[in-house]
């Protein structure tokens, strides 16, 4: 459950984005069709207002646009469009799952984004917005995962394309917390881990993390009555 | 394919004025229905779509200025056409 106040503010910048976008679409969209129905000469200010409907609004919608569509990739909820990555999704969003990413799903301030703050460097955001990459993943994800059931179950497995790194845990986690170092796990190998020897992971990761993933035991979908002492869909 | 001599300068202000059109129709569904296809489709054919058509249109205001008539043919026909 994500906290009022951060979610507002968020939202409005994003709606005034989104708005102002609208409005300038709307604005070129009536000069574009007061020409093609009025076919006014091409006098100077005819092409004035064109220069307007054709090249000043939309570049204004073009940006506007970009960046509140590269915000909403950032969002859990953007994730959760594609069916193969419910396993992680529903388990972050389920209220009674205890899982990591469950647990910073939670939080106020990234919650809403936490799919991205912990990987912050898949290859979708960067993708999304260099577009042909974009269309290539879209093309992959059509293609190889189009029947593959409602959670991915028959297509290919997912795996991490590149070794997960302690760095994108240590951002927030910074082992320097007393409480943090007390703990006997940690003080033990804090230089390797410092190092990037030994991962966060390698103690951190798997079904704590994604407990309904297919390389991690799970079955995608929420765990039965008896192991989680909830009901079954 | 139009040939040369059917292109004026009010035809290129046209299609530039319906590709602009498509481009904002693709670049606004992109906002209310953010799917991943949506936003790809809206980021990459919108976009690619509205700058082609600014060019269209800056590229017929150039042949304007140059003298070019409104209607008249750029293939040296020479009768104007509407
Ligand atoms: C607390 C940080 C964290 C959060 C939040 C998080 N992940 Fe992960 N994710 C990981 C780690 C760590 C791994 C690597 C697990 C391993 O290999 O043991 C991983 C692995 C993955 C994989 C690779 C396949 C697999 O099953 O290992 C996918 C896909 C994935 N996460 C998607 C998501 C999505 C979608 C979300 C948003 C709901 C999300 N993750 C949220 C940390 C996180
Ligand atoms: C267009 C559908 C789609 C959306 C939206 C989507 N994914 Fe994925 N994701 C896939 C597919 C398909 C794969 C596996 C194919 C592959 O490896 O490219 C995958 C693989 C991954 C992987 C493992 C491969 C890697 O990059 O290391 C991670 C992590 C991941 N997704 C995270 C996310 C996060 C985080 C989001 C939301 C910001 C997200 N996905 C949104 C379809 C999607
Ligand atoms: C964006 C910042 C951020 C990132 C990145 C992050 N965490 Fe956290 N983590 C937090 C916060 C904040 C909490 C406290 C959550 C709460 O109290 O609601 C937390 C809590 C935890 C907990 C305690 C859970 C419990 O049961 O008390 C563990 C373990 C943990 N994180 C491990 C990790 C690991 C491993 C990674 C990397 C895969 C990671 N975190 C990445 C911010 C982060
Ligand atoms: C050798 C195994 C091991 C490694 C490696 C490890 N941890 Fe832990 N960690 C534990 C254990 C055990 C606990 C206590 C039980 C639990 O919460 O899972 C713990 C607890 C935590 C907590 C809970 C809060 C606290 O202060 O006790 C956080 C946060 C955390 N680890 C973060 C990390 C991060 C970040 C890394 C990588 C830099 C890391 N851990 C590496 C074993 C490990």
């Amino acid at each position: 459950m994500v906290a009022k106040p951060t979610v507002q503010e968020i939202n409005s910048l994003e709606q005034l984005l989104k708005l102002t976008a609208v409005a300038a679409a709307a604005i070129a969209a009536l000069i574009i069709i007061w020409y093609l129905v009025k076919r006014p000469p091409l006098g100077r200010l005819t092409k004035v207002l064109l220069l307007f409907g054709l090249g000043v609004m939309p570049i204004g919608v073009a940006l506007t646009g970009n960046v509140s569509g590269f915000e909403y990739t950032l969002k859990r909820e953007f994730c959760s469009s594609c069916h193969v990555m419910l396993p992680y999704t529903e388990d972050a969003a389920d209220p009674r799952s205890n899982s990591l990413a469950a647990i910073h799903s939670r939080n106020a301030t990234f919650g809403g984004e936490s799919c991205y703050t912990c990987h912050a460097d898949y290859a979708l955001f960067g993708a999304m917005t260099t577009k042909l990459n974009g269309l290539k993943h879209l093309y992959y994800y059509i293609t190889e995962y189009a029947s593959s059931g409602p959670y991915g179950e028959k297509g290919p497995r997912i795996h991490l394309y590149k070794p997960f790194k302690n760095g994108s845990c240590t951002r927030c986690h910074s082992t320097t917390a007393p409480n943090w170092l007390a703990r006997e796990e940690h003080a033990g190998m804090i230089e390797d881990l410092r190092k990037g020897d030994a991962g966060c992971i390698d103690c951190h990761g798997g079904a704590q993390v994604h407990p309904r993933s297919f390389n991690h035991g799970g079955n995608g979908r929420a765990p039965t009555a008896s192991a989680a002492g909830e009901k079954k869909e | 394919m139009i040939g040369l001599s059917k292109i004026t300068v009010r035809r290129l202000v046209n299609v530039s004025a319906v590709l602009t059109l498509v481009a904002l129709g693709l670049m606004v569904a992109g906002l209310f229905w953010p799917s991943p296809l949506l936003l790809v489709l809206a980021m990459s054919l919108g976009q690619l779509f509205g700058t082609s058509s600014l060019a269209l249109y800056l590229l017929a205001i150039a042949l304007d200025l140059q003298g070019v008539g409104e209607d008249e043919a750029l293939g040296g026909g020479d009768r104007p056409q509407s």
